[in-house]
């Protein structure tokens, strides 16, 4: 019973950290509906960052925060503006931008490729004073950094949600996503918004790195496995949805440590993908039924 | 707007003949003067990756979608013609032909249900399938009562020189056939580009609700699509199974060869004839050389090389390397004025 219960808490925190991944997915999928493919690559240059910023300097992944969330932003509005727009403008009245997807596309295999030149397929790990440290709950054992994980992830999808929901800038993101054309009627600058859109969604997969690096492990292309689970989550939710990615990434977590624990740990990749395929041909909309927020 | 609209799949009838049967030409008699195995093994690699990509092209490129999985059919076509010489001593000529009905079943399947939603569904469901192809793969130990080895893979039980079984010892049969069947796909590509069924593709692909409100139906035409470039998949990853007579999952149903795929199809030109063949001779030696240069511990820095073109591409010829080298082609015309007088294919 105590492991089922532990079994399931760590799921869920896991969970966590791949919604807030499948999250910045979602934002940029609301609001340019394009699927952003290298979302994964830069996860993995996050934890790079993270990962050398402890062992160069002794910063904490979490005090780091303060570094690599706006490197990340940069990092996102920098691609958006110069790669992707240009691409981007000239499919303007496309309904579905086949060129932006493989842009993308082909930053994930750029960068992942460029990770792998540049600092070699080793496994990397670092070692924070509570990397191994756990919370007893009678028999029930809770690891801290993935707990610590958890809480951002939570404190974060609310900063974000009261950021859309009351703030100028995020009501103009909405806007955007809603339509664009009324959008730029209304006198929203949609290029500069694209821009910010794609920041916010790059630095918010810039905190799942960071969080994720006390307890996980980096290589160049560690991303691949966060990125297929953030394509699943979207769909999961409802692309386009924030606390259906939120959710998607709960289930995506709980199957995980549940298959892992109960049948054996080399099928739960085979069972999430035969989740998402039927999903996918069942309700395609997403299992939930949320409205995209856009 | 009128540039763009001046596709290579324009080009006439006559012109792309010419070229098509100068290539072949050259590429029959080139074993005659040259010798070297490493040539050899380039060559087929460019004629096989040419196969492949032309046959993504049916789908990736006339249907307007964005297969990123296509390793899968690879990967069915090679296991099941294996599995069935292995169990039942059933000649890989025949074989394959189950494989690449399987193949074709899977693809529609696949098709069914995500060509009706956004495109960015059937990239990730392609992907997604992609990978979960991997994972049964390495599971299993047996598939259906037949011995797949999981991980380890499959190695073809060697019989020499054997034709009837497809194995060859000398490499130049390979050459034969991996050019017979690209010479096949391609003619195949070049008389749907130019049937309805081309056409209802190219116009379900650009604008999906114009194409149905004419009474297409867009979903099936793409399932069609889809089923003929699964099958000729599926035939091209019995081709390397022969070749190389060993096979495991992370070796051919992978993501990598599938972006390699479709990577080298958008780069030279998707949707067009010629296209995915140009990619192919500029991309493949290229990413040969970076492998056998770069290879052991950084496999896969190669795909660095498709990634940077492939986004440069993106940036500034969306259509592809075509585009250009049309450009030239009509430049050098002009310049020789070979042209007629009056041009035929600016009137669209």
């Amino acid at each position: 019973m105590d492991i089922m219960v532990t079994t399931i808490i760590n799921g869920i925190l896991m969970g966590g950290v791949y919604g807030l991944t499948a999250m910045g997915l979602t934002l940029i999928f609301g609001v340019m509906k394009v699927i952003n493919f290298a979302h994964g690559s830069f996860l993995m240059a996050a934890m790079f960052l993270t990962y050398y910023l402890f062992q160069l300097t002794g910063i904490d992944p979490y005090l780091g925060l303060v570094i690599t969330l706006p490197l990340l932003f940069a990092f996102g509005y920098y691609t958006q503006k110069v790669l992707i727009r240009p691409v981007f403008k000239i499919e303007r009245d496309v309904r579905e931008p086949i060129s932006v997807l493989m842009l993308t596309a082909g930053l994930w295999i750029f960068m992942d490729a460029f990770a792998l030149a540049l600092f070699g397929a080793f496994y990397k790990t670092i070692r924070t004073p509570y990397k191994g440290a756990v919370l007893h709950l009678g028999d029930v054992i809770i690891s801290l950094p993935r707990l610590y994980a958890f809480l951002t992830t939570v404190i974060l999808a609310i900063l974000f949600y009261v950021f859309l929901k009351k703030t100028r800038l995020g009501r103009a993101i909405r806007a955007t996503g809603q339509d664009r054309d009324a959008a730029r009627l209304m006198g929203i600058n949609i290029d500069r918004i694209y821009n910010v859109a794609f920041g916010i969604g790059i630095a918010i997969v810039g905190v799942a790195g960071a969080v994720l690096m006390p307890f996980y492990y980096v290589h160049p292309v560690v991303g691949v496995v966060f990125d297929i689970r953030a394509f699943i989550i979207v769909v999961l939710g409802g692309l386009g949805s924030i606390p259906g990615a939120l959710l998607g990434g709960v289930i995506i977590g709980l199957v995980e440590s549940l298959v892992a624990q109960f049948i054996t740990a080399t099928w739960t990749e085979g069972i999430i993908y035969a989740i998402f395929i039927s999903v996918l041909f069942l309700r395609p909309e997403g299992l939930f039924g949320f409205k995209a927020e856009w | 707007m009128e540039k763009e609209r001046t596709h290579a799949k324009t080009l006439k009838i006559g012109r792309i003949t010419w070229i098509a049967l100068i290539g072949v030409l050259i590429l029959l008699v080139a074993p005659f003067f040259i010798q070297s195995p490493a040539f050899f093994q380039l060559m087929i690699l460019i004629l096989w990756y040419a196969y492949l990509t032309t046959s993504w092209n049916l789908v990736g490129g006339f249907a307007g979608v964005l297969p990123l999985g296509h390793a899968t059919f690879a990967g069915i076509g090679a296991y099941t013609s294996s599995v069935l010489f292995i169990h039942y001593g059933l000649t890989p000529w025949v074989g394959m032909f189950a494989g690449a009905l399987l193949a074709a079943i899977v693809g529609v399947i696949i098709g069914a249900p995500t060509f009706r939603l956004r495109g960015a569904y059937f990239a990730l469901a392609t992907i997604a399938i992609c990978e979960s192809l991997r994972v049964v793969l390495e599971n299993m130990q047996k598939f259906l009562g037949f011995d797949i080895n999981g991980a380890r893979g499959i190695l073809l039980p060697l019989k020499g020189h054997s034709p009837l079984d497809y194995q060859f010892l000398d490499k130049r049969y390979f050459y034969y056939i991996i050019l017979v069947m690209l010479a096949i796909i391609f003619y195949i590509t070049y008389r749907i580009a130019r049937s309805k069924l081309g056409y209802y593709l190219v116009a379900g692909g650009e604008e999906k609700e114009a194409a149905e409100a004419l009474g297409i139906n867009v979903a099936k035409c793409k399932l069609i699509a889809m089923a003929i470039s699964t099958f000729f998949t599926a035939l091209g990853g019995t081709f390397y199974m022969q070749l190389v007579h060993y096979i495991y999952p992370r070796g051919i149903v992978s993501l990598d060869l599938s972006f390699e795929i479709a990577f080298i199809a958008i780069i030279g030109g998707r949707g067009t004839l010629l296209g995915p063949i140009v990619g192919a001779v500029l991309l493949v030696p290229a990413a040969e050389l970076t492998r056998t240069y770069l290879g052991g511990s950084y496999e896969g820095v190669h795909l660095m090389l498709y990634g940077a073109v492939l986004m440069a591409v993106m940036l500034f010829k969306p259509r592809g390397i075509m585009e250009p080298l049309e450009a030239l082609y009509r430049w050098v015309l002009r310049k020789f004025s070979l042209q007629p007088v009056i041009q035929t294919d600016r009137s669209v």
